[in-house]
């Protein structure tokens, strides 16, 4: 090889890792990839469910998942906004951990302009040849959704958020027949919405395109959230097989998942969300190591390390090069 | 969005879903000249559907002194503000070409549906009221309207008709159960529906998940959230007993609560019949009769664009823009009409309030002429008419003659309460 050619190549592979460098240092996107894998490795100590900061989560390797706006279906909105994702296994249920950025913890949905934070993982309920679409499946292939609330999370940490609560200084003469559920036609009617003894801040859900999400007969997705410094931290747990009509998850074996975010203070709820599109969800045998493991920042210590390295070898070789 | 046709506009018009029509529509006429506003009916629907906790500030019936009182406050002049926003200037109606299927004429502005495709984030134009909106239910009662820019002032001499300077009027509201609702329109989950049989609009209290996009995109705002079961609710329309489920009406429609206890005798309503997209020519019909027939009895704010089916007599003492910005252009005719009834008309109105049982049918039997007057320079004659009202099994249950007659009470019943 010329030694001018040696030098393009090498400036070629300087300048692609610099760009590597800026872009993950600087947070930057390139458009959301579908080869994102999440892997989700054998825990390697328990999972406790309310604890989404629990040091077993340093075992499992964190992606970033982009979000952008829901555009395709009115009512449209939300924005940009990053996910960082976990995921673990014991064998017997799988965890998935969710993570973002929001300024303001909005828990309640006492009052008529109060809207809730929320999160939600979807998968395909069956593999197939073709993935359902992202946007809440397809009438032939339905997804499974797992969306936690920050109004459900307070209802259990708190107790049921009531009018009592909400308008303490109210005052009624009375409720006439305040016992029976007919009076309140949704808790009657069985929906989720209306418990005032919620077990679980995550609603299990199935949909089959735009406008068809409904409640599943089954409620079995655990979880826990928390907000701390600015972030959530969320936790959905569920067992790897739930039986007919919902997603199953096998060891060494992938499907799909995807992730939407709401901002309760930005009165987002419904198709006002950020969504990410299908991303790969592999269950390995690997044990997780939460002892220690690789920081992102070690990454890019070694990755700026390569390329002071590469960038002097080429200098080096343009100035030989110059000196012929 | 599909293309649909909207009668009351007098053309096609944007909506987010396909035109369907029922096999009947709930419909009502509001006479507001009687309205004394009592609350009466206000309190009857309260009592029975919206008494329990989460309840409270849920009025799917109320009654409100205009031009300043609403409920959420200002609901209205806020979506016309929006309106004229998206559409400066051109909420324009152009009514000299009238027939059967446009019998306004044409409007030529924005409805909410279409005032929205200029973002297309929304399927209608539309806003969240805050909780202090909905304090003060009755806020600016009986509050009249004065001199332009002169606070605490009135004319001495408001009250000269036609038009009265000092005015106010009350307007009584509930669901529209809309031919295209905004609130069906705007749920992204499908959770309200209308029904088949009557065109009731109702929402689904195991589906609604609390979005309250309704509450936000019914421009008459008669969705409303309930916080206690995290999800909205609406006036039904007292559907139990317009489908004649209801014990007390012996299989038979039977109207609305806030209807059949209306003291002033301001409100009738019915099913009017339904066919290849229009009311069926039902001419006999009482409802029917008042709206398409004689068209005395209007849309409220027709402009939206939702097609709603409470219909109202305008009342005549109020300056005519503004009665034509909340009724359309066909509140003239209807203010010369109910001013000057005809016999059928004169008839027609004695059914207000006569029975609970819904009237799907009447006819008139001819009466002697009683009385003989002036009304603004033309000679009006009384003839007293018999109606009889018949139901959907059409037997009958009212008759009723347009002079009542007077009963003296006998000198041996006089101070004996």
């Amino acid at each position: 090889m010329q030694s001018t050619t040696r030098w393009t190549v090498t400036a070629i592979i300087f300048a692609a890792l610099a760009t590597a460098i800026v872009l993950t240092l600087g947070d930057m996107r390139l458009a959301s990839s579908q080869t994102v894998t999440l892997v989700a490795k054998q825990a390697d100590a328990e999972v406790p469910l309310d604890d989404p900061f629990d040091g077993v989560w340093k075992g499992a390797g964190p992606i970033e998942a982009p979000l952008s706006g829901q555009l395709v279906i009115q009512p449209k909105g939300g924005g940009d906004r990053t996910v960082t994702a976990r995921a673990l296994h014991d064998n017997d249920r799988l965890y998935v951990l969710l993570e973002w950025q929001d300024d303001t913890e909005d828990l309640l949905v006492s009052s008529q302009t109060e809207f809730t934070d929320a999160v939600a993982v979807q998968f395909p309920v069956s593999e197939g040849e073709s993935v359902p679409s992202f946007c809440m499946g397809d009438p032939t292939a339905p997804v499974n959704v797992w969306q936690w609330k920050g109004a459900w999370q307070n209802d259990i940490d708190e107790g049921y958020v009531g009018i009592d609560d909400a308008y303490p200084n109210a005052l009624v003469d009375t409720y006439p027949f305040e016992d029976e559920d007919v009076f309140y036609p949704a808790r009657s009617a069985g929906n989720i919405f209306a418990q005032t003894d919620r077990t679980t801040p995550v609603d299990n859900l199935l949909a089959g395109s735009f406008g068809t999400l409904t409640q599943a007969d089954d409620q079995i997705v655990d979880g826990s959230g928390e907000w701390r410094d600015g972030s959530w931290r969320v936790l959905f747990a569920r067992d790897l097989d739930s039986g007919e009509g919902y997603s199953r998850f096998s060891v060494n074996e992938s499907t799909n998942v995807a992730f939407a975010v709401w901002d309760g203070a930005k009165n987002e709820r419904n198709g006002i969300k950020s969504v990410s599109q299908f991303l790969t969800l592999t269950l390995s045998d690997e044990i997780a190591d939460s002892g220690g493991g690789i920081e992102v920042w070690q990454i890019a210590l070694i990755a700026i390390g390569v390329a002071a390295l590469t960038g002097a070898l080429a200098f080096r070789g343009w100035q030989r090069s110059k000196q012929q | 969005m599909a293309k649909v046709y909207n009668w009351q506009l007098g053309r096609e018009m944007d909506y987010r879903l396909e035109e369907a029509h029922p096999d009947r529509q709930f419909a009502a006429v509001f006479n507001i000249n009687r309205c004394i506003a009592c609350q009466t009916c206000t309190m009857a629907c309260k009592s029975t559907w919206t008494f329990s906790r989460g309840q409270e500030y849920m009025w799917w019936n109320n009654v409100e002194s205009k031009p300043y009182g609403g409920y959420p406050h200002h609901w209205d002049v806020k979506l016309l503000e929006m309106l004229e926003k998206a559409n400066p200037g051109g909420q324009k109606w152009d009514s000299s070409q009238r027939g059967d299927r446009s019998p306004y004429g044409t409007y030529n502005g924005q409805t909410i549906f279409e005032a929205a495709a200029a973002t297309g984030d929304e399927n209608a134009i539309g806003y969240l009221p805050t909780e202090e909106e909905w304090t003060g239910p009755n806020l600016y009662e009986d509050t009249p309207k004065g001199p332009a820019g002169v606070p605490g002032v009135y004319h001495t001499d408001g009250a000269q008709l036609p038009e009265h300077n000092t005015w106010f009027f009350y307007l009584q509201r509930i669901c529209n159960h809309c031919t295209y609702p905004g609130c069906v329109s705007a749920c992204p989950r499908n959770a309200i529906y209308k029904r088949p049989e009557d065109g009731i609009v109702l929402i689904d209290q195991e589906r609604c998940r609390g979005y309250r996009k309704c509450v936000e995109q019914c421009p008459y705002k008669k969705a409303m959230y309930r916080p206690t079961t995290r999800v909205s609710e609406k006036c039904v329309g007292c559907y139990p007993r317009v489908e004649g489920s209801d014990p007390l009406t012996n299989g038979v429609p039977m109207e609305t609560r806030c209807v059949a206890t209306c003291v002033g005798k301001i409100r009738l309503q019915g099913l009017v019949k339904i066919e290849n997209g229009d009311w069926a020519e039902d001419r006999f019909n009482p409802l029917y009769y008042l709206i398409r027939q004689e068209r005395v009895a209007l849309p409220l704010y027709p402009q939206f664009g939702t097609e709603p089916n409470i219909y109202y007599i305008p009342p005549r003492w109020v300056p005519r823009p503004y009665l034509r910005q909340m009724f359309g252009p066909g509140v003239d005719d209807a203010i010369e009409r109910y001013t000057n009834p005809s016999r059928e008309l004169l008839a027609v109105l004695q059914l207000f309030r006569t029975t609970q049982t819904i009237i799907f049918r009447y006819e008139i039997e001819d009466g002697e002429l009683v009385s003989e007057t002036e009304i603004n320079g033309r000679t009006w004659q009384m003839y007293n008419d018999t109606i009889i009202g018949f139901d959907r099994d059409d037997n009958e249950v009212v008759r009723v003659s347009v002079d009542e007659g007077i009963i003296e009470r006998g000198q041996q019943y006089q101070n004996s309460i």
